[in-house]
């Protein structure tokens, strides 16, 4: 993909880039830039260094907010052409610039980040002078926060690719050079990955690639922009979620034959005491209402989509009053499967199978919001590895429906 | 016969984990601390390793990070008297957490799954 480059000091070759990846993000792109620029120069200084903004010609300027940021370490803008948007487009710019800089470590950071300190820099960068290749985020969030995350895309990505990686969808990573180019080499770079699939396409590329996987503990909680779990974008849902199953069809072979899971090494200790993450407010009301009235709507779907006995279940819990709303872990779980056997199938066109799913996320997400009131930090990560045990105890199900 | 590295720094649990595993079939190796720890897993390469968290000059999360940077995939189950270290990150690099109970019905349980664990090959 042909990118526009501003390159002011004529960089030709850099051991490590910061990637900032953007759209409209001229208010905040610059404490990002300033925080990388830090980190470079306090833990990377005996390495060249750049730091690229991989933008997709955001019409806010985007571009003029980045490069006059003050910074001691040199910066490249580079986007994508004018109408072309996509985080999957920038990361994919940025990782054929990396590779022409003949970079050894990629730092990918998101432009809206209010939280970042320096020693992010460091956790997700140095592990690549180590013996890993892909470093992924660990942060602790407050228990609202990361729904999709929470409830489909780690106890998903654990059960069928077999690595805990708890933040797959993350947005902030670091990858080696090497990485780079076999992100670039694959073949198929779909419309979802393109855009806001990236993310866990490059966690589960990663995991399939048998790559070394690490875990960065950043300290200080992820805060950005947003975000209220009814106002996370349907766009973010939809390309998650149509990634997800996209790379189930394309790795059936590698997943078939993974039984429960590893976990995953972790980097970065010692950086003193961890914050509160600030707290994500949920209309549970509302939760309750966009689930009644989804799978009213949706309820013929359902009963091609759905196994008889999880339709039979799912009407259940239809049934059940709003106090006493229980969406079972074990039926979310098969419920899932069924649709990504529905996807594979192509029993519903993708985009209107994944807006099918929408309903029952909400019901998920209610449950678990109704069940983790009380619970503290530690007592919701309890509740989401028993969770990601019962999607490894129902894969037989998945094998049964996706291979028969 | 799958070979078991137990290290705890309490004789009497090594004693009966010992007996409690090899009844099941398992070829069990014992530590007292972890001192040899890595120099015993180059040597005798164990299929997966039961650590103890508190011992009296180790500390089994700090050994499980040595593990998790020479070791990248060997199992490891954390065993400890206390849940409190749950909470502590550096257990995420653990495959499973169980707290020391005379029961060794879920340490059994969690040593058979890791043990069956499979992440096919390139």
């Amino acid at each position: 993909m042909k990118f526009i480059e501003d390159n002011p000091d004529g960089i030709t070759r850099a051991d490590i880039v910061v990637g900032i990846p953007s759209y409209n993000e001229a208010s905040s792109i610059s404490y990002p830039t300033q925080q990388a620029d830090k980190g470079l120069k306090k833990y990377y200084s005996d390495k060249s260094a750049v730091i690229i903004n991989c933008d997709n010609h955001s019409p806010d300027n985007t571009r003029q907010a980045f490069m006059t940021t003050e910074t001691t370490t040199p910066k490249i803008y580079i986007s994508t052409e004018e109408g072309i948007t996509g985080k999957g487009n920038n990361v994919r710019n940025l990782l054929a610039k990396a590779v022409e800089l003949s970079a050894k470590a990629i730092v990918l950071i998101d432009a809206d980040l209010r939280s970042i300190t320096p020693l992010w820099i460091r956790n997700l960068g140095e592990p690549l002078f180590e013996q890993y290749q892909f470093v992924s985020p660990l942060y602790v969030r407050h228990k609202y926060d990361g729904p999709i995350t929470n409830s489909i895309a780690y106890p998903l990505t654990r059960a069928l690719y077999g690595r805990r990686v708890r933040q797959p969808i993350g947005g902030d990573y670091g990858f080696s050079g090497e990485l780079a180019k076999i992100f670039l080499e694959t073949d198929a770079w779909s419309d979802s990955i393109s855009s806001f699939g990236i993310d866990i396409w490059m966690t589960t590329t990663s995991v399939r690639n048998h790559v070394a996987v690490v875990q960065a503990f950043m300290g200080r909680p992820k805060v950005h922009k947003v975000k209220d779990i009814l106002q996370d974008s349907d766009t973010l849902f939809s390309d998650v979620i149509s990634t997800i199953f996209e790379l189930m069809c394309r790795y059936e072979n590698f997943w078939r034959d993974v039984k429960w899971s590893r976990p995953t090494a972790v980097f970065g200790f010692g950086v003193g005491d961890v914050e509160v993450p600030p707290p994500v407010n949920v209309d549970v009301r509302l939760l309750s209402q966009k689930f009644q009235s989804g799978t009213l709507e949706q309820w013929d779907k359902y009963k091609v989509l759905l196994s008889p006995e999880n339709i039979h279940k799912l009407e259940e819990v239809t049934e059940l009053s709003p106090e006493g709303f229980e969406f079972p872990t074990g039926l979310w779980a098969k419920i899932l499967f069924d649709f990504a056997v529905a996807y594979k199938n192509r029993v519903l066109a993708p985009g209107e199978l994944v807006s099918t799913l929408k309903p029952l996320f909400y019901g998920r997400i209610l449950s678990f919001v109704l069940e983790s009131q009380a619970m503290n930090t530690q007592q919701v990560e309890e509740y989401i590895e028993d969770q990601c045990l019962q999607f490894e105890k129902a894969k037989p199900y998945l094998l049964e429906r996706w291979f028969s | 016969m799958a070979k078991i590295l137990i290290v705890d720094d309490e004789e009497g649990i090594r004693m009966l984990y010992s007996m409690e595993l090899q009844d099941e079939g398992y070829d069990v190796i014992t530590l007292p601390d972890g001192r040899e720890l890595l120099s015993v897993v180059d040597r005798e390469n164990p299929d997966c390793i039961i650590l103890d968290i508190k011992m009296k000059d180790f500390n089994g999360l700090d050994l499980l990070q040595q593990i998790r940077k020479k070791y990248y995939d060997l199992p490891v189950i954390l065993n400890s008297a206390y849940s409190s270290f749950k909470v502590d990150l550096k257990a995420v690099a653990a495959d499973y957490y169980v707290v020391k109970s005379s029961d060794l019905r879920e340490l059994k349980e969690k040593l058979k799954v890791a043990l069956e664990t499979r992440i096919p090959a390139e």
